[in-house]
């Protein structure tokens, strides 16, 4: 609960105490006079820089209950000070405060309107606060603030009356179903023999005057409160109890009081005022009468308040954040640590192990791999020999073919394509890099054989069939996979040209040349 | 919110600003570090049961060392593993010739290379290199052929694996009866494996 300063105003005396850890200080009293005035800014000067709560206790208050049409936002506020302003024109001390809605078809809303109808009675003492700095929280009425002693104290009565001695008179305020309608102040002479009798009488009339303004009837029962702090209304609930036998007294007395309401008992015997400003130190009430420029300097007071308070919220979870976060690099770095120190051990065990190795010029996997590797190139290497033993054996069974060239391969791309390339013109250097492979292209051993039919005589039918023949004995080994003739002597295609004389010798009939390639089948 | 009102929350809203900026920043310093500490705890721990399973398999790493390692040594004579020995092959190709009695080769060897056929061959973290070798030569016959390659071969020069070999007739030059009779051009890689990476255990 923060602090704060709490002040009562009265015609007759001003009480102030600070409000510190949730406990009220003693009161000092001020007389409502010039000379108090100067003292009360003194007062002020040396006390803490405080916000201030005013409560006023006067004559000159006003209470009406009004019951208005049911309205929202901007429409009732605009509603609300159209009222305030033409019930209170020459006060700016005034509020409003809704109390629920009427029970009838309309449902309109009920507002009890309250105002301090002297505003001079407190303007030097507020010019005081003003002048001090201290930012105005609020201005209260001391019924508003007695509202919050029936709610202390759980006073649940449906008609109850809360009657008080204070400095300026007997304060009698009426509750409906736990909600303030009407409060008034009787100046009465509390020093004459006939005190508690006086007392009596005025609680009598109150009841009439409720009966008058139609707030309870005179068949209801009404329930009165008697607070007397000073413990000198003892026998007024009797002289209540004899006058009006419908009405229910009970006296709060002193001690009775500080155990209720935890207040200690010099600092209620140090003001008349001192239970209220109590009350309103615990929580001040909805109905607020300062306005909006005499509040300026709390809201920013709150407002510088909550900023703080956020930074403090933010430093405070940044710090948590922080701590959260160096926990866990902490702890990561333990682990780190201990991983590292394992790991020590492990390669010093590794190592020990390691000494019974024999002496090794890399790891035993690159070993493995090595042998491994060599295995494979020597499982999957090639050499022309089956290739040359295939074309021997079919040229045994073929003497009229004879080889001019033999090339051999083993390589992924097809030897006609590779001789195609060879044939074009080109300016790679000698060693080119390697033909890319193919993903999952296996090598083939594949030859090209130039050769040519010998002795040929012009007989192109004679010297093709001893091409076919060579061709069909090459495909008939075993390990051929593919024979393909690539060129003959003559091309009878029918989509070329063919020319030549019927005339010539046989000495001039030119040469019976082919082509042939060979592929092997691929290796298992 | 008028400018008073604004000049009254100066001070809380720039110790705000001030509180914001700092735990905004400590925070992300922190958060970096803890990102920079979990990676570094990654790697440890990979580390650690890196080095926990070497640990485990040192008896079959053992096994793995005395069953490899005379193969490996004698293919680290043969220059197979480590660095290219051309001055061996130079010389095997010398001596090849001999023994298969040809009438000289002409050779012409390329750049090294990377093996275009490693993967096929699964090498783990070795590299494998080829350099191409081209040869020409002349043979008496055709036969000269597979002795010259089958010399070779056995002179432990190194590996070769053999890419295309093409021979061609030559034009008969009269009665002499040791002549070439082909003319011989072969194309052959020679490799070579290397334990690639730091890891290698000397």
């Amino acid at each position: 609960m923060a602090d704060k300063l709490l002040v009562s105003i009265s015609a007759l005396q001003v009480s102030v105490a600070s409000w510190r850890g949730g406990r009220l200080g003693a009161c000092t009293v001020f007389e409502n006079s010039e000379p108090g005035l100067e003292s009360f800014k003194g007062h002020l000067e040396r006390g803490p820089n405080l916000p201030a709560y005013v409560m006023v206790d006067a004559v000159e208050e006003d209470y009406r209950f009004e019951s208005l049409p049911h309205s929202f936002g901007s429409d009732r506020t605009e509603m609300i000070t159209r009222k305030l302003k033409q019930h209170y024109r020459s006060t700016p001390y005034c509020s409003a405060r809704m109390q629920g809605r009427d029970p009838g078809k309309r449902r309109d809303d009920r507002y009890l309107f309250c105002a301090l109808t002297n505003p001079e009675l407190i303007s030097g003492w507020l010019q005081a606060i003003v002048q001090r700095e201290l930012a105005v929280a609020g201005i209260y009425l001391l019924p508003t603030v007695s509202a919050m002693l029936v709610e202390k104290l759980k006073l649940k009565q449906t008609n109850l009356l809360v009657v008080s001695i204070h400095g300026a008179g007997l304060r009698l305020s009426f509750f409906r179903e736990q909600q303030l309608r009407i409060s008034r102040l009787a100046r009465i002479d509390g020093s004459a023999g006939e005190a508690i009798k006086n007392y009596a009488e005025e609680i009598s009339n109150t009841r009439l005057y409720l009966h008058a303004l139609r707030v309870m009837t005179l068949d209801e029962h009404l329930s009165v409160l008697i607070v007397d702090r000073a413990d000198t209304l003892g026998g007024l609930e009797q002289a209540i109890g004899r006058d009006n036998p419908n009405i229910e007294c009970r006296r709060l007395g002193k001690n009775e009081i500080i155990s209720s309401l935890d207040i200690t008992a010099p600092v209620l015997d140090s003001s008349s005022d001192a239970l209220y400003l109590h009350v309103l130190g615990l929580r001040a009430p909805a109905n607020n009468l300062a306005p909006a420029n005499v509040t300026l300097g709390f809201r920013q007071h709150l407002l510088r308040r909550a900023t703080y308070a956020a930074s403090a919220v933010i430093a405070l979870t940044a710090l948590a954040w922080c701590a959260a976060l160096l926990y866990q690099i902490f702890d990561s770095r333990a682990a780190t640590e201990s991983a590292r120190r394992q790991t020590g051990e492990l390669q010093a065990r590794y190592q020990e192990a390691t000494r019974q190795f024999p002496a090794a010029p890399t790891t035993a996997e690159n070993l493995r791999h090595a042998v491994d590797v060599s295995q494979r190139i020597g499982a999957t290497t090639r050499t022309p020999e089956i290739m040359m033993g295939v074309v021997g054996h079919a040229l045994e069974s073929n003497p009229a073919v004879v080889l001019k060239t033999f090339d051999w391969r083993y390589d992924t791309t097809e030897f006609a394509a590779a001789r195609e390339a060879a044939a074009a013109p080109t300016t790679a250097p000698v060693f080119a890099p390697p033909p890319v492979t193919q993903a999952g292209a296996k090598r083939k051993e594949s030859a090209l054989i130039e050769g040519e039919v010998r002795p040929f005589r012009g007989d192109y039918r004679a010297a093709i069939d001893s091409i076919n023949k060579f061709a069909d004995a090459l495909s008939q080994q075993p390990n051929v996979g593919e024979v393909k003739v690539a060129k003959l002597p003559l091309n009878i295609s029918p989509g070329l040209t063919l020319s030549g004389s019927t005339t010539d010798t046989r000495d001039q009939a030119g040469k019976a040349e082919f082509v042939i390639v060979v592929q092997m089948k691929p290796p298992a | 919110m008028n400018a008073a009102e604004l000049k009254a929350l100066q001070a809380p809203l720039v110790i705000l600003i001030i509180v914001l900026g700092l735990a905004a920043g400590l925070i992300y310093e922190l958060d970096q570090m803890l990102t920079g500490s979990k990676r570094e705890l990654g790697q440890q721990q990979a580390q650690m049961r890196e080095a926990r399973t070497r640990l485990q398999k040192s008896g079959e790493e053992k096994e793995l060392i005395v069953r490899y390692l005379p193969n490996y040594q004698y293919l680290q004579r043969v220059g197979f593993v480590g660095d290219e020995q051309r001055l061996n092959w130079l010389e095997g190709l010398r001596l090849s010739n001999q023994e298969a009695q040809l009438f000289g080769v002409q050779y012409q060897i390329g750049s090294q290379q990377p093996y275009p056929y490693a993967a096929e061959l699964n090498p783990g973290q070795l590299t494998i290199h080829q350099s191409i070798m081209k040869l020409s030569f002349q043979l008496l016959h055709e036969g000269d052929l597979m002795s010259f390659l089958t010399a070779l071969g056995k002179q432990g020069a190194g590996f070769f694996a053999v890419n295309e070999c093409k021979l061609n007739r030559l034009a008969a030059a009269g009665s002499i009866r040791y002549q070439p009779n082909l003319a011989a051009e072969c194309d052959i890689a020679w490799i070579t494996l290397r334990p690639a990476g730091p890891g290698d255990r000397k």
